[in-house]
């Protein structure tokens, strides 16, 4: 774990690969099934504000691994591959993320801790095809949390 | 801190004599018990706001440990102590690190699911929104109804850490390499016979690390445990208050060790050879790979994969 953020008193440098977290935020709502996930798009390198939506209202494609209690929540959220490689998932908590492909959990490669004080928490790695992809987040604490998808360079 | 320790003993002594009537109810289905343990085992219901699960740290996947170092609480509050495997669990007595009191897995339960000293699922006070929770579950209502019956299926903590404890029992592993040749199979061959030798002579291990299941279940100190430990954890003295307690931890058992990094009370060693190396003993690069290769020989892969102990599904266990 990273310092108490309680501690941080200014923000901490965020690489370049992770700039947009500094930058403008939007809102999303996460949607609770897959069918209404293009209204959920994530842009690449451009950190979303999502509303979650309460566990029990989320019909995953596949089963998280973590799948959370009745009181957490969690949520769908898609975002566009142009080329196959590897991309990042930052979040500003420690919900249990997967992006689906063909239908299935695309196995994580890399797991770490955003830089102090920069409000990144986690961060889990995918090698991806191109396409659309859908992203599950489950077990958070809160309906509120921060994603942000981008390229690993 | 070290009055917050006997408090939580107390406590614990408390809630042992509360549940007592849950955990001895003869007419409950001991088959409905574990099942209900299972269920509330893999259950992110047991944690204030959902996200941690008795698995979410003590992962089967993982020999029922999760590979961090201290697993933070369920708003982030610093983790303390290195969680330990349930490998086997209920031929212990004590429990966990350092607290002789907890001897019981219905004690040794609440500790996670109210204990603040850290905070780790946070439901100190909240019996009453658990069973809430809990009891919108029509499959949870049969199950703690075919459970306990004496108390028609009441929901507290005290029927909880019964069927906790209940499921917890039945994490059983004994078929390893040298479970199967000290029943007169296979002998151990090589590095791990030589490590075994090692083992229990000149490294000294089984002096501690003792019996079937590898630990003495004592509070011993390590030769290099800091007087004034980096994240204030004084091991036995937090309970007892006795400056001869401080940096005593409880053996930990060795069972599926090789699956369970990282090691110690801390989780400050990565790897079996920086554990070897903490324990003061005078071993060459090559007999510390011989203990290792002995170490591996303890392993149960099976209970990691075991259905069993995995993540129960929507259909309930009882009609």
């Amino acid at each position: 774990m990273g310092p108490n953020p309680a501690a941080c008193t200014t923000p901490s440098a965020i690489p370049t690969d992770l700039a947009g977290w500094s930058a403008a935020h939007r809102a999303i709502k996460a949607a609770a099934k897959s069918s209404a996930v293009g209204k959920a798009l994530l842009v690449q390198g451009v950190a979303a504000d999502v509303a979650l939506v309460p566990t029990p209202k989320v019909a995953y494609v596949a089963e998280p691994g973590k799948p959370g209690g009745s009181v957490s929540y969690g949520g769908l959220l898609a975002f566009d591959v142009a080329e196959a490689g590897r991309y990042r998932v930052a979040q500003s908590g420690r919900s249990w993320v997967d992006v689906i492909v063909d239908g299935k959990p695309s196995p994580s490669v890399a797991h770490g801790h955003g830089p102090d004080c920069s409000g990144i928490a986690k961060m889990v790695d995918y090698d991806l095809p191109a396409g659309r992809h859908l992203l599950q987040v489950a077990a958070n604490g809160e309906a509120a949390l921060t994603v942000m998808v981008s390229a690993v360079r | 801190m070290i009055r917050a320790g006997r408090l939580a003993l107390l406590l614990s002594g408390l809630l042992l004599a509360a549940g007592a009537g849950a955990a001895r109810d003869a007419k409950g289905s001991a088959e409905a018990q574990v099942a209900l343990g299972r269920r509330l085992f893999h259950d992110g219901d047991l944690s204030i706001n959902g996200t941690l699960s008795c698995a979410t740290c003590h992962d089967p996947r993982h020999s029922f440990a999760d590979g961090v170092r201290a697993h933070p609480g369920a708003h982030g509050e610093a983790g303390l102590r290195n969680v330990p495997s349930l490998v086997n669990v209920g031929s212990l007595s004590p429990l966990t690190w350092g607290n002789a009191g907890l001897t019981t897995l219905e004690l040794q339960a609440m500790v996670p699911i109210t204990g603040e000293d850290p905070v780790e699922m946070g439901m100190k006070g909240q019996e009453a929104e658990l069973a809430r929770r809990l009891s919108a579950n029509h499959c949870y209502r049969k199950l703690f109804r075919a459970s306990f019956p004496a108390t028609r299926g009441r929901i507290d903590f005290a029927s909880v850490a019964a069927a906790l404890a209940a499921f917890q029992r039945t994490i059983v592993s004994h078929d390893t390499a040298w479970d199967r040749a000290a029943a007169g199979g296979p002998p151990l061959a090589g590095a791990a016979a030589r490590g075994e030798a090692l083992f229990r002579g000149k490294a000294g291990c089984a002096g501690c690390h003792a019996g079937r299941e590898f630990t003495d279940l004592a509070f011993h100190r390590l030769p290099g445990e800091p007087e004034t430990p980096e994240n204030g954890d004084f091991g036995l003295a937090r309970v007892t208050g006795r400056s001869e307690d401080r940096g005593r931890f409880r053996t930990p058992s060795l069972r599926n060790v090789a699956l369970t990094a990282p090691y110690l009370h801390d989780g400050s060693a990565d790897t079996i050879a920086a554990v070897l190396a903490r324990h003061g003993a005078a071993l060459s690069p090559a007999e510390a790979g011989d203990i290792e290769a002995f170490l591996g020989d303890l392993n149960d892969t099976q209970v990691t994969h075991n259905a069993a102990y995995a993540r129960p599904g929507r259909s309930c266990e009882v009609s």
